[in-house]
């Protein structure tokens, strides 16, 4: 057994080829105040979305759908197809970029409120909590024997666990293929084979990594952890611990005048570490396993109300405020941060508003130049492609400018093309042979009969003889 | 739990490994089905492919495009990890060439 496990205390410097003490358990206590209560609400209003959106209908479709199997993802009144994939590489963009805005102006906020896995690590603890009850109870119930008590709450326990996870998984799978048609298929047990595969791995994953694997997750698996720090400096709000007014520290009785005594604010009452979800000490200084929920800000505030202290021995701070210097809140960091995400919402939200859900692609045909017809004229093939991204069929009347006499000789009925679908149509353009000398520009446009306002101009060319 | 006293502490598997293997390529694996399977339709893999995609459905198409990418991500990675774990100095306390 190496050092670091006995000292039960994680050391990633052990240097002895152990970088990973064996995890301990940990059993975070219950804990109630301000960011607590902020945390249980974040909880019921993230979750409360993941599963109620799902059931969510719109105009006949499900409200919120990335519909895999039909290639097309449905958001509200939006239908958006493969060929926008532009959107979502904006939209990934800017989570990103808030993501490292929200990090420098506040630390780690999606760390302790909004990442999935601390909102579901909080609920399956919630359950666990229900079923095995408090901090020193499971400790206890850990350590005993297997006792009839002890098999009914631990069976109880998982049998929670499973049934939240499945359901997770299902709903998970129901933003991907139609959730009634999967809550369907299920009921009578003729899941597909690939739905069924993907609900039963989302459901072990939610499992795995609310239920057993929780902090390790963060401490281990997630690169943001790792990288967050990059985003950090001095004016970010952090979560500290003021060792000028907490030291020294000691336990002492109530009502002792803790200076006279020679005593610092903290009582070492280590109730901060044992509310942590990660298991550090914060008075040890910031550490990267921080996940910024503020456990350890409630319990100390609840022990100083109890001491008669002043709250906010540990409280958000940031490191010039800790020093004693102004915190400024606007930097150039802030404002690069601030600048690039406000280009990319208005970049996304310009061509939302702007998108036409019409696609012309023209290409000309490759295997002439050009072809003499009857009545002297000059005639251009080219292949038209069109893509109708509207979620309804539409037919488009086709016109062409951009040189004189140019005339359309085919096609001269409307285009139709379903919904979502793509048609190749062959097109032939001429011109009066005595205008049709060297290589023109030109310029087709395709305008839905029944809504002007969706209209798309490509250009192309047209070539004659030489002049 | 390595020691001290083994004598090659760091090549031998541990647990962490196959987190180490499996999650960064899980995640390469959602990163590269979202970029292809947003280019090419797995319907379109059947009609124009060979014999191999013959019977694919689309679901199907997309599971085992995750899967393929997943296994050639995790394929990656166990390379990686060999590499570090196999490194003359790997895990040790001193310093290379004291030992």
């Amino acid at each position: 057994m190496s050092v670091a496990r006995l000292k039960s205390v994680p050391a990633p410097d052990a240097g002895d080829g152990a970088f990973y003490a064996a995890a301990e358990k940990i059993y975070p206590r219950e804990i109630s105040g301000r960011f607590s209560r902020l945390r249980r609400a974040a909880v019921i209003v993230l979750l409360g979305l993941f599963y109620g959106v799902a059931w969510l209908e719109w105009d006949g479709h499900q409200a919120i759908l990335f519909d895999l199997p039909a290639r097309k993802f449905h958001l509200f009144a939006l239908t958006l197809w493969p060929q926008d994939f532009l959107y979502l590489a904006l939209l990934l963009i800017i989570a990103a970029l808030s993501l490292f805005f929200f990090t420098a102006l506040a630390g780690r906020l999606w760390c302790g409120y909004a990442c999935p896995q601390t909102v579901w690590t909080e609920l399956f603890v919630w359950i666990e909590q229900w079923t095995e009850g408090t901090r020193s109870r499971r400790m206890k119930l850990d350590r005993g024997p297997w006792t009839a008590q002890k098999v009914l709450r631990k069976t109880l326990k998982q049998v929670l666990w499973v049934a939240l996870a499945a359901w997770t998984g299902f709903t998970f799978v129901g933003y991907f293929t139609p959730i009634r048609t999967l809550g369907g298929g299920l009921a009578h047990l003729s899941l597909g084979p690939w739905s069924g595969f993907w609900v039963v791995l989302y459901g072990l994953a939610t499992y795995g990594n609310a239920g057993f694997l929780r902090e390790q997750v963060c401490k281990y698996m997630c690169p943001y952890a790792r990288f967050q720090s990059a985003m950090f400096d001095k004016d970010t709000l952090i979560i500290s611990y003021d060792p000028a007014r907490g030291e020294p520290r000691g336990p002492r009785r109530r009502g002792t005048a803790a200076r006279a005594a020679g005593l610092g604010d903290c009582i070492d009452c280590t109730l901060c570490v044992q509310v942590c979800p990660t298991g550090i000490d914060i008075r040890k200084g910031l550490q990267y396993e921080c996940i910024a929920c503020g456990a350890c800000i409630d319990a100390c505030d609840e022990v100083m109300d109890k001491m008669a202290s002043p709250r906010g021995l540990i409280r958000y701070t940031t490191e010039h405020a800790v020093q004693g210097a102004a915190t400024r809140l606007v930097r150039p960091r802030m404002l690069v941060y601030g600048a690039l995400l406000t280009a990319g919402a208005a970049a996304l939200v310009y061509s939302l508003f702007m998108r036409v859900p019409l696609i012309l692609d023209v290409i000309r045909d490759r295997n002439s130049l050009y072809r003499e017809v009857r009545g002297d004229r000059i005639e251009n093939a080219y292949s038209l492609k069109v893509i109708n991204l509207d979620d309804r069929p539409h037919s488009y009347s086709l016109a062409v400018s951009g040189m004189r006499g140019l005339e359309l000789a085919a096609p001269l009925a409307p285009i139709s093309v379903p919904s979502g679908s793509v048609s190749n149509i062959p097109a032939r353009l001429d011109v009066p042979a005595t205008d049709a000398g060297g290589v023109h520009s030109i310029s087709l446009t395709l305008t839905a009969l029944d809504a002007p306002g969706i209209r798309v101009r490509e250009t192309s060319r047209f070539v004659g003889p030489a002049p | 739990m390595a020691t001290r006293a083994s004598p090659e502490p760091a090549r031998r598997l541990r647990g962490v490994d196959f987190a180490l293997v499996l999650w960064p390529s899980f995640l390469a694996a959602c990163a590269a089905s979202l970029l292809f399977f947003a280019a090419v339709d797995p319907a379109m893999l059947r009609d124009a492919g060979p014999h191999l995609f013959a019977g694919l459905d689309r679901e199907a198409g997309y599971a085992l495009g995750f899967l393929f990418f997943w296994a050639v991500g995790a394929l990656a990675s166990t390379v990686s990890i060999y590499l570090i774990r196999t490194e003359r100095s790997a895990g040790r306390a001193d310093p290379p060439g004291d030992a």
